[in-house]
């Protein structure tokens, strides 16, 4: 059976034994991955995949099953698990199948030219990375991580009213960790590129980016405990969004797991926030023309100037609040419900550089990596008490390197306190970017 | 599953260019997943996982190329794709496959992919029913999954067998609140099991009852204050902190190519003396036992550090030749989109021989941790994070009040000779643990031990 075939005689099948309406969602890709260590190429991984999922309304209620194989078995066993998966279901949310949108707008998320680069040379670029960094200083003993992975892929939303659409999304991923020695000391630093256009990938720029932050750790120190003056730069503080993108989620929010619930129009933030959800981002890793129940997608504020404008909508979500879906159904993988997620999601940027907020910030600490997101950032309550590392600032300018030290504090109010937002719009490897921020005070546990 | 004569022909095909080791993995995979908000099910998902990969050798270059078509073509292809990444100057060939049975130490009473969904939604029912009565619960997220994983592993050296693991387990999650703030509270126990997990390890109404009172604890709870102090960390999912701040940093993964701080301190002392600590793949029906690993070796105990001396790395094929070491039966993967690598199975630290009440009474000032949550290390430096889910201000050694918000951090090498207590009871919990060869089930576990004095991050 050609994959064609699958899909029709699915549709068929569900509709026969009595399914109201039925889609299918097909992602399929291919995706090459490899590590350079000492020269040698290692973790070299190639793979071609698909996965498929069929969702259903049967009864009125919403059944999903899902399957990576493709025989005549699976047809059948994917139609009973969605019958079984409806009945159970008490959700009473309405939901449903989407018709389809007249038009769709296009988006900007494949190059060609990427597919066409070939192995040696993706091989030849870490090598080169490895070499390069190891001849910037004689503190550098290693690249403790060194890979290059591009993917290629495609999805497509089939359903039982006759929708069918595809969008293919492609692109490289570059990223390098560095470890300095000196006197007994160990730091590390990265670098790293994400981009549809493989000639962007510059192996003295990765190499350096990694190296020079990796010999500016090597001096790191706690600071005393205490409350700071501080910035988050624009490459930490996409991950800080990154773990609180679910609060603007009207799902979140009817399911009673976001403070947002009911605040639209109220200002959440200060008058220097902007926050914007644009699908149709050029060249955005979150770009596409449509969701994931086949609606199409459109840019909008999500906070401006400190107003909450909008949560973000699916079909189910919108129907319940009485408003327009924002287009922003989503799906964790091809086989996972159908829920609520941004596409490109970033603080749009002010007017001031890092170098300018610092010098209005005059002395306090600059952050410029936190971990432990998983853990330490509590989406629901808000709470955050991260591990996190950057420098000092004193007198406008860039001084100790810091390591060793947690920030805690708590997202909406950190909404709240931001000061000035800075002109470096930055997407560090995901489709979540931001400028700097200062953030006003911020609580810091060190030495 | 996978037949003979095809798995003999992909892995003659594997070699063909030179390497000198190929194994084929195939696998079979049945997840299922319900969800419950509020008391009704949101959702039911069944997915069947299905693919193979094949990894061949050439020396110490590993090649893994995977694929969802294992019809005997495309195998082939796999393994004709994996030979083309190889150049290796001698030629090898792969010995004859000889079927092994694998010992089956893990008994399974009641299959959970034929135990019907409604009897899984009702125990979630008894947890929910639970939830509605405690004060101050405003909203309460339950949720079940099981996963019948088979596996057919065949590699150059003769190996060919399968193994069937089976996992169920639960999740309570409460949120408290008081229209202004959310805190939330959360269980989740699982094992090796079937449904008859049901009848020992998951009781729903007391998990119910945990994730209510930590929800609630924490509303209360003022924010941790920040600064350097003892710390207690009770049992249980307190056996994080051996996870993240030393369990990485001994996988070959990290060790073999330089980047963990405990390399090349076999037979050193690296924790205080009352510190052993185990990975033992061999408990019977645990989360992060196995028969035999993701590459066919059968699993073993291992003793990483005896009484503060470093004893023994994990170790898998590909870093064995690396390090010169032989294998530990740590190999192991998310599924067969991951080549495996070494990673922990059921990490602890061993009983000892303090008092509960002696440790604490004798702390001083500091925070006891009774709840923690998840974590993360980078082996490279041993700089490690984890997050308190329920913590309680100390003074002069009596517990004041709760506190939230609070996070631990350090260097591996630095918390592990600063441990001077180890309690008596050792308990074990269970996590999903995400690393190169992907998500997998582990087991952490401690006594309750006290770590004389750690960052503690909070405001």
């Amino acid at each position: 059976m050609t994959i064609d075939q699958f899909i029709q005689a699915l549709l068929d099948e569900a509709l026969k034994a009595g399914i109201e309406a039925a889609e299918i969602y097909l992602s399929s890709g291919d995706r090459f991955r490899a590590m350079c260590v000492k020269g040698e190429i290692t973790n070299y991984t190639v793979n071609a995949t698909r996965g498929l999922s069929l969702r259903g309304l049967y009864q009125g209620k919403m059944g999903y099953a899902a399957t990576e194989a493709f025989d005549e078995a699976a047809v059948s066993q994917l139609v009973e698990a969605v019958k079984e998966s409806a009945s159970l279901t008490e959700d009473e949310d309405v939901q449903e199948i989407y018709r389809g949108d007249r038009e769709y707008p296009k988006a900007d998320n494949y190059n060609p030219a990427l597919d066409q680069v070939d192995e040696a040379r993706k091989l030849a670029l870490i090598q080169d990375i490895e070499k390069k960094a190891l001849a910037l200083d004689d503190r550098i003993a290693a690249l403790n991580y060194n890979m290059i992975s591009t993917s290629s892929g495609e999805t497509r939303i089939v359903n039982s009213y006759g929708l069918n659409l595809k969008h293919r999304d492609n692109m490289a991923v570059c990223y390098v960790s560095a470890t300095a020695k000196e006197s007994g000391r160990v730091s590390t630093g990265s670098g790293f590129k994400v981009t549809r256009n493989f000639d962007e990938l510059d192996a003295d720029a990765i190499a350096r980016e990694a190296v020079e932050e990796a010999l500016f750790m090597l001096k790191a120190a706690p600071v005393p405990s205490g409350t700071y003056r501080a910035i988050i730069d624009a490459k930490c503080m996409p991950d800080m969004l990154g773990a609180f993108d679910g609060v603007f989620s009207a799902e979140s929010a009817q399911k009673g797991l976001s403070l947002l619930a009911g605040k639209e129009g109220e200002m959440i933030a200060s008058e220097a926030v902007t926050l914007m959800d644009d699908p149709l981002l050029p060249g955005g890793l979150g770009s596409q023309p449509f969701d994931a129940e086949g609606v199409a997608t459109r840019t909008k504020a999500v906070i401006e100037k400190g107003k909450l404008t909008t949560l973000l909508h699916n079909l189910k979500t919108a129907r319940k609040a009485g408003v327009k879906t924002t287009g922003n159904a989503a799906k964790s993988g091809y086989a996972g419900a159908v829920n609520v997620s941004p596409s490109n999601f970033f603080l749009a940027p002010g007017k001031k550089t890092l170098a300018e907020l610092m010098q209005d910030m005059g002395d306090g600490l600059v952050i410029t990596e936190v971990s432990g997101l998983h853990a330490g950032a509590n989406a629901i309550s808000g709470d955050f008490s991260l591990i996190a590392q950057g420098y000092t600032v004193k007198n406008g300018k860039k001084d100790q390197p810091v390591e060793q030290i947690t920030v805690a504090g708590n997202f909406y109010q950190l909404l709240k306190n931001i000061r000035a937002v800075g002109s470096d719009l930055t997407f560090p490897g995901s489709a979540i970017g931001s400028p700097s921020v200062d953030v006003g005070e911020i609580s810091v546990a060190g030495k | 599953m996978l037949k003979q004569d095809v798995a003999q022909a992909v892995l003659a095909e594997a070699l063909k260019t030179g390497g000198d080791f190929a194994e084929i993995f195939l696998e079979d995979r049945l997840n299922n997943g319900i969800s419950m908000l509020s008391g009704k099910v949101q959702s039911v998902n069944s997915r069947r996982l299905h693919g193979a990969g094949v990894r061949v050798f050439s020396g110490l270059q590993g090649v893994y190329v995977y694929t969802n078509d294992t019809s005997r073509e495309g195998l082939l292809a796999c393994a004709k794709r994996a030979a083309l990444a190889v150049k290796g100057e001698k030629f090898y060939t792969a010995g004859n496959l000889k079927w092994t049975d694998v010992p089956n130490i893990h008994f399974i009473q009641e299959m959970p992919d034929q135990v019907k969904n409604a009897r899984k939604v009702a125990k979630m029912k008894e947890a929910q029913a639970v939830l509605k009565e405690e004060p101050e619960i405003v909203q309460g997220s339950i949720g079940y999954t099981d996963s019948v994983q088979r596996v057919w592993i065949a590699n150059s050296d003769g190996l060919f067998t399968t193994d069937t693991r089976v996992y169920t387990r639960m999740n309570v999650s409460a949120i408290a609140s008081n229209g202004a703030e959310n805190q939330t509270g959360g269980v989740s126990p699982g094992g090796m099991q079937g449904f008859e997990i049901f009848n020992s390890k998951i009781d729903p109404e007391a998990m119910a009852k945990e994730a209510a009172q930590q929800a609630r604890t924490m509303l209360h709870a003022p924010v941790c204050p920040a600064g350097i102090m003892p710390v207690v960390i009770d049992n249980g999912f307190g056996g994080v902190i051996f996870h993240e701040a030393c369990g990485h940093s001994l996988e070959a993964t990290s060790v073999a190519v330089g980047n963990s701080e405990f390399c090349g301190k076999l037979g050193q002392k690296v924790a205080a003396d009352c510190v052993t600590a185990i990975d033992d793949g061999t408990i019977p029906n645990e989360w992060g036992s196995l028969n035999i690993d993701d590459e066919g070796t059968p699993t073993t105990k291992l003793v990483l550090i005896e009484n503060g001396i470093l004893k023994n790395y994990m170790i898998d094929k590909l870093n064995a030749r690396r390090m010169n070491m032989p294998i530990t039966g740590s190999g192991r993967r998310q599924g067969y989109m991951f080549a495996p690598t070494s990673r922990m199975r059921n990490t602890y630290i061993a009983a000892g021989n303090d008092d509960n009440d002696e440790i604490i009474a004798t702390m001083g000032d500091g925070l006891y941790a009774k709840k923690m949550g998840g974590g993360s290390v980078e082996p490279t430096t041993g700089k490690f994070n984890f997050a308190v889910s329920e913590g309680y201000l100390v003074k002069d050694g009596k517990i004041v009040h709760p506190v939230r918000g609070a996070s631990l951090i350090g260097r591996g090498s630095v918390i592990l000779p600063k441990i001077d207590r180890v309690g008596k009871d050792m308990q074990m919990a269970q996590g999903m643990c995400g690393s190169i060869s992907g998500s997998i089930p582990t087991n952490v576990g401690q006594p309750m031990i006290r770590v004389s004095s750690m960052t503690v991050g909070g405001r």
